[in-house]
């Protein structure tokens, strides 16, 4: 009786959760809706001129006009590859940064105080540093992706890995679990939940430090065609670039971080509604 | 009764679990001036294959701490602690541990939690996979074999934790209070399960619980401990056919016995005594 309960209690939860994310694919459709309309109201209103402030339509036409010149693609594939290579660094080197706090205390302790600090630190005031040291390049963009998004992947592992419940480690210590298996095996994918949403974090750091950057240094990317919309006085690009960079930000948050995120909580019952 | 004599029941059986005279200190976190704490007092005992064993005590009494040093997750100060003829040392799979919390892997499913220590002990992934299935049907679960801790009950969880320690095949289980969170049906069930799963597997159970019902229900024998620190105050052979339940007419007197036993541990005095060799 007690098991049947539960099944039923677990199947009706299921279809909540599936009848909660159609309704967040609407709102979105709906929202973007909205948005477009107002544009066009405003337009409609004449507060600016209509090169400085265009309609949605004329809008819609640069964005074919700019994939077919080819701009929007080179664009894009610079912008793409800097954010995977930068944001992969940030990955890696916080990671490693991270195990090695948890593994040489005083090491961690130092890095803790430290990279609050830095973590603060305004993104884009790396750039004058990357440009001269590094130069006015990729690797001098790349920089300033990895100098701001790998201190919260690091604060995260450290501290995922650190709140491990002790509970799991007796259990698989018992279960004659070595050294390296009880980090890969329970230290791991017991801190998964703080890993993700230092990752998904970090994502939103590199992803504004890079267009910032991109803009600051004239790159062949995003920024650039923004800076370079605003310097022609061409308000219809610099729309068109402005969608771009959000929906790649919303298209890898959505599909990415948040869908991981909501696989581990799901796995872990978090999202439980509470009674 | 010492720790030391045994008594008869399943005397031709051999000694698995040997603990002579145990001690265990902890150091006074106040102050290197204040004294230490001993949670141990020479404890000494046998448990013999196949036994189940229940140890009850005041709350606070090291039972525990007890456990903690069989399985090898704690050290100890003095005496010896021999599982099959081999002086315990860090932790090995020999032993498998039940903890009153909740210490089911929240990433894995059941069937994995249960061929988790498998898997650590490099048993291929069929095999393992086969025996998992094996205890999580002892423990009557088959149909949860695919779920995720969450979506268990704590009488469940407590039953794959079950299953996932004699998935070790451990010469010695260790259950620590294992039922003391559940309610009180649920206790019942599981009470009776335990039995049921003793019987059937014939493994060695020691068992420390601070409910003298529980102790009297599941042991074939129950060691009563002191309040801290604590010794083997008395030792109380329940020579019942199973399974036994809480209100078994044959069990209450000696449920009666050890209450009364445990009321004379005046708690309030043992710590008055304490606070006064403090000051």
């Amino acid at each position: 009786m007690q098991q049947t309960k539960t099944t039923s209690a677990a199947e009706s939860r299921a279809r909540r959760e599936r009848r909660q994310s159609l309704i967040t694919a609407f709102d979105i459709a709906i929202g973007i809706a909205i948005l477009v309309a107002a544009w066009q109201v405003v337009y409609w209103l004449r507060l600016w001129p209509p090169f400085l402030f265009p309609s949605p339509s004329s809008t819609a036409g640069e964005f074919v006009a700019l994939v077919r010149a080819g701009t929007l693609e080179s664009a894009l594939l610079g912008t793409l590859w800097r954010i995977v290579i930068g944001f992969g660094l940030a990955l890696a080197l916080g990671f490693g940064t991270g195990v090695l706090m948890v593994h040489f205390k005083r090491f961690g302790r130092l890095m803790g105080s430290f990279s609050l600090g830095l973590q603060s630190f305004p993104s884009l005031a790396w750039v004058p540093f990357a440009i001269l040291i590094i130069g006015l390049n990729d690797a001098g963009m790349i920089f300033v992706v990895v100098i701001s998004s790998v201190f919260s992947i690091m604060m995260s592992t450290y501290s995922g890995l650190r709140n491990t419940p002790s509970i799991y480690l007796k259990a698989a210590k018992n279960m004659g679990t070595g050294n390296l298996s009880l980090f890969g095996s329970v230290m791991v994918p017991a801190a998964m939940p703080s890993l993700i949403s230092g990752a998904r974090q970090a994502w939103s750091f590199a992803w504004h430090a890079l267009i910032g950057a991109e803009m600051l240094m004239g790159a062949i990317g995003l920024g650039g065609v923004l800076y370079a919309g605003s310097e022609f006085l061409k308000m219809n690009e610099v729309i068109v670039s402005m969608i771009v960079i959000f929906a790649i930000g919303l298209v890898a948050d959505r599909l990415l971080f948040y869908r991981l995120e909501e696989r581990v909580r799901s796995v872990w019952g978090l999202n439980r509604p509470i009674g | 009764m010492d720790g030391g004599v045994y008594p008869p029941i399943l005397a031709g059986n051999e000694r698995i679990l040997q603990v002579r005279n145990l001690t265990k200190v902890y150091p006074n976190p106040g102050g290197a001036d204040l004294e230490d704490l001993v949670v141990l007092d020479g404890i000494s005992f046998d448990v013999r294959e196949g036994e189940f064993v229940t140890i009850v005590g005041p709350s606070g009494s090291g039972k525990t701490t007890l456990l903690n040093i069989i399985a090898g997750l704690e050290s100890y100060d003095g005496g010896d602690v021999v599982v099959s003829g081999h002086q315990v040392s860090g932790s090995g799979t020999d032993i498998a541990m039940i903890f009153q919390e909740d210490s089911l892997f929240p990433w894995l499913n059941v069937q994995d939690n249960v061929a988790f220590g498998l898997k650590q002990r490099g048993v291929p992934k069929d095999e393992r996979g086969k025996m998992a299935s094996q205890y999580i049907e002892l423990v009557g679960l088959t149909k949860f074999a695919k779920s995720y801790t969450h979506q268990l009950s704590g009488g469940m969880k407590q039953r794959v934790a079950i299953a996932r320690g004699l998935a070790m095949n451990p010469r010695v289980l260790l259950m620590d209070e294992p039922f003391g969170a559940l309610d009180v049906l649920t206790r019942e069930t599981l009470q009776y399960q335990i039995q049921e799963i003793h019987e059937r597997t014939g493994k060695t159970i020691l068992f420390v619980t601070h409910d003298v019902r529980e102790a009297a229900t599941l042991g074939d024998r129950v060691i009563m401990f002191s309040h801290g620190p604590a010794k083997i105050k008395e030792q109380y052979l329940i020579d019942l056919k199973r399974p036994r339940n809480v209100e078994d007419p044959a069990l209450t007197g000696t449920i009666g016995a050890i209450l009364k036993n445990l009321r004379e541990e005046d708690v309030f005095a043992t710590d008055k005594d304490n606070l006064g060799s403090r000051e």
